[in-house]
């Protein structure tokens, strides 16, 4: 509980982590007020898409809990990897990992939550209805973005420098979907993270392909043990 | 004293014929000394002589093919709350850039159940009550020197690890590390540093290892190593050069 707390502190203090948990609680609302009010989709519906792309929060969070232990400002610099810091006062790895993907879950957990009831308050306000289920469909969306900023959280324990798991990642999940165009053409990628996943709170899937909603938490769930396996693997092994 | 006791009990360091390679570089080979309590103990060689990797793998940030280092018979890795055993300094403050000195130190001394005033006993202690608050970005290589031995500092130690501890150190910030060095070896303390300058060493150590090639040289006590050629420098040099 000690460690958790203080990987928490270490999370929160960072402006790039911080910035995380704006986008998170601020992104949807934001397309909210740009976007034209669509006649064809509930209100509800339109509103769980929206807090959709709301993970690139929960995705800049996984990478930045991992990459800002690695980062290195040369020889001149008085601040140096703090990887170093970390294992001399925490030595044993797997209690650190394990520690730091709590912390990181509960900050992106609070921040799906928070996002979710500011949006659904805005709509109730407006009274809309929110239909059956909608507690369902919002835990769906919590952990969604839990799970994805844990599979950020293990790609960037392959990589240690930040910048590809976010440059993949942010640009997958918002300008260009690579995903979503491959399963175009093959019915399998459906069962990608971030296609299957949205399932847990999407009605109407884009593409097309029927997956319920336990069914799209489970294929996401194992995409996520499978990255948080290997990137601990990775880190157990090799030199810090 | 209580504490006394536990500082006794918590010193040696055994590093026992440690190999390490890299791909097809070997940067150790056989490498075995031991660091007592009560002594200062310099550990020297060439830059890329293989201090560094010795005292990473002694921390257990790298792993070694062979052998084993051990503090107080276990190692570091397997000590659950290892600032109060063992305080270390490797390649600079291992503070992120967007903290405070504080704040650094805050989630160090946590980490290992330590409390805040201590947090502002070892600020006072390494003369950083002025920058503390201020972010590490802004701070000067010597005040990340001084950052790093404040947190090594925090859980009191009976065992001193320091990785090239004056580099980037102005004259006082020196003469600082000296004093300390010897007070904490004089209470009982194991002190290990590492350096690539005798002229720093000769003054303050009890014990000397010399390293070059990921070789040991040379070992014994200041005595031993330099006897038969001078000083330590000229010691240091007929060593590392064959």
């Amino acid at each position: 509980m000690r460690l958790v707390w203080v990987e928490l502190c270490k999370l929160l203090r960072l402006p790039s982590a911080r910035a995380g948990v704006a986008l998170g609680l601020l992104c949807a609302p934001a397309i909210a007020a740009v976007s034209a009010p669509s006649e064809r989709s509930a209100a509800v519906d339109v509103a769980f898409l929206e807090l959709m792309f709301g993970v690139i929060g929960a995705i800049l969070l996984g990478v930045v809990a991992v990459s800002s232990e690695y980062r290195d400002d040369g020889e001149e610099a008085a601040s140096t990897r703090q990887i170093v810091a970390s294992l001399t006062a925490v030595p044993s790895r797997m209690r650190f990992l394990a520690a730091k993907a709590v912390a990181l879950a509960l900050t992106v957990g609070t921040t799906a939550l928070l996002a979710t009831a500011i949006m659904l308050t805005l709509l109730a306000g407006t009274g809309e209805n929110l239909g059956p289920g909608v507690v369902g469909r919002g835990v769906g969306l919590i952990v969604y973005w839990v799970l994805t900023a844990l599979i950020a959280y293990g790609m960037t324990l392959l990589t240690r420098n930040g910048i590809v798991p976010l440059v993949v990642l942010l640009l997958n999940s918002s300008v260009v979907s690579f995903t979503y165009l491959l399963s175009r053409v093959v019915p399998a990628a459906n069962y990608f993270p971030d296609l299957a996943g949205p399932h847990m709170f999407l009605r109407d899937s884009p593409s097309g392909v029927e997956i319920g909603p336990v069914t799209g938490g489970l294929v996401m769930l194992g995409w996520t043990i499978a990255f948080l396996a290997v990137g601990a693997y990775r880190f157990q092994r090799s030199d810090a | 004293m209580r504490q006394g006791l536990i500082r006794l009990h918590c010193g040696v360091i055994e590093i026992e014929n440690v190999s390490k390679r890299r791909g097809r570089v070997t940067v150790l080979d056989g490498v075995s000394f031991v660091a007592r309590p009560g002594r200062v103990t310099g550990f020297i060689g060439p830059n890329g002589a293989g201090k560094s990797s010795t005292l990473r793998i002694l921390l257990g940030l790298d792993h070694a093919q062979e052998g084993r280092a051990l503090v107080d018979g276990s190692p570091f890795t397997a000590l659950r709350r290892p600032l109060t055993c063992v305080g270390a300094v490797l390649d600079g403050s291992g503070a992120h850039r967007s903290r405070t000195g504080r704040a650094h130190l805050r989630w160090v001394a946590a980490s290992n159940g330590l409390s805040r005033r201590r947090v502002e006993e070892v600020i006072e202690l390494a003369g950083l009550e002025s920058a503390a608050g201020k972010h590490v970005r802004g701070y000067s290589l010597g005040m990340g020197r001084r950052l790093g031995l404040a947190a090594a500092l925090l859980g009191d130690p009976g065992v001193l690890v320091l990785d090239e501890p004056f580099n980037g150190l102005d004259a006082g910030g020196v003469r600082w590390v000296r004093d300390l060095v010897r007070t904490r070896a004089r209470a009982g303390g194991t002190v290990l540093l590492s350096s690539h300058l005798m002229s720093e060493l000769a003054e303050i150590v009890d014990d000397v290892v010399v390293i070059s090639g990921g070789r040991i040289a040379a070992r014994g006590t200041l005595d031993d190593v330099t006897g038969g050629h001078g000083s330590l420098e000229d010691a240091y040099f007929a060593l590392t050069s064959s």
